[in-house]
């Protein structure tokens, strides 16, 4: 059986489905008989998910928003 | 990305580039917001931020002829507003070093896990967490090295393919999947330190 190690290191490659069958169910064979990597798995997947939700929200402030059309007009329209 | 997008956006550079204005604001449109949060979370600066994307959206205007399609212009774009967001924060002083190995799993000889491993993943909806979770989790981003942090950023925050991302940093696949997997190994830790401290300020309470 493969050892707690051997299973963070392929948690990447087996969450994005890159493993081939056999170390894929070696590893959930791991999972089977060790809550501490469930726990592990599960935060690291949760991890990932609030990460992306937390971050992805940043939209313009109005402000800039503003502030950025202004020196479109002055500093590029220019140009035209 | 989707091959609309690529359409779109090929489309509105190759116009740009034969000399119609226009198409500079749809160009705006589409990638202003994706600029500025971008520098938004490598600068933790508005007014940083704002710089860069000004900065950036007149190297589009001014460069966009000597563009060869030798990557997606999108790649471009997302490697001029890196290197922009670096420059500001070049003569910033770095706040304190952190390493990463701390952060990284602990194992004892056999390879089995030394720490315990509490599993707090069902526990984020709580709207307790909420408002704070979003201060832990900026903090710890923050923390992240650069390496590590650019590569998490472009790929789990803005969704980017691993090979887009490669393109991007001129990194190789397998080198950015393993600078991942720190930074969210990392971001793991530091979230689980926080989910104790939480266990432990409730109890005390009780």
């Amino acid at each position: 059986m493969i050892c707690c190690k051997e299973c963070i290191d392929l948690l990447y490659s087996y969450l994005e489905g890159e493993l081939d069958g056999k170390v894929a169910g070696s590893l959930e064979e791991h999972f089977q008989d060790c809550p501490p990597c469930i726990a592990f798995l599960n935060t690291y997947k949760t991890t990932t998910r609030l990460c992306r939700e937390t971050l992805n929200q940043e939209k313009i402030p109005d402000i800039v928003q503003v502030k950025l059309k202004e020196f479109i007009d002055t500093n590029i329209k220019k140009h035209k | 990305m989707s091959a609309e997008t690529k359409e779109l956006e090929e489309k509105l550079v190759k116009e740009l580039q034969a000399g119609k204005i226009e198409a500079f604001d749809e160009i705006v449109n589409l990638f202003q917001r994706k600029i500025y949060s971008l520098s938004f979370n490598l600068t933790r600066n508005q007014m940083d931020a704002q710089d860069v994307t000004q900065e950036v959206l007149l190297t589009i205007f001014k460069k966009v002829d000597t563009f060869q399609w030798k990557s997606a212009f999108s790649s471009w774009v997302y490697r001029i507003t890196i290197n922009a967001s670096y420059m500001k924060l070049r003569g910033r002083k770095k706040d304190q070093y952190v390493s990463m190995d701390d952060a990284l799993p602990v194992f004892n000889g056999s390879g089995y896990q030394k720490e315990k491993i509490q599993d707090w993943s069902e526990q984020t909806d709580s709207p307790l967490f909420v408002n704070e979770t979003k201060e832990i989790i900026e903090k710890a981003v923050e923390q992240l090295p650069e390496k590590e942090k650019v590569v998490f950023l472009l790929r789990d925050v803005d969704g980017l393919s691993t090979e887009r991302v490669g393109e991007i940093l001129e990194l190789s696949v397998p080198a950015v999947k393993s600078r991942l997997h720190r930074a969210r190994l990392f971001l793991r830790k530091k979230l689980s330190i926080y989910f104790d401290e939480y266990h432990s300020r409730q109890e005390q309470k009780k």
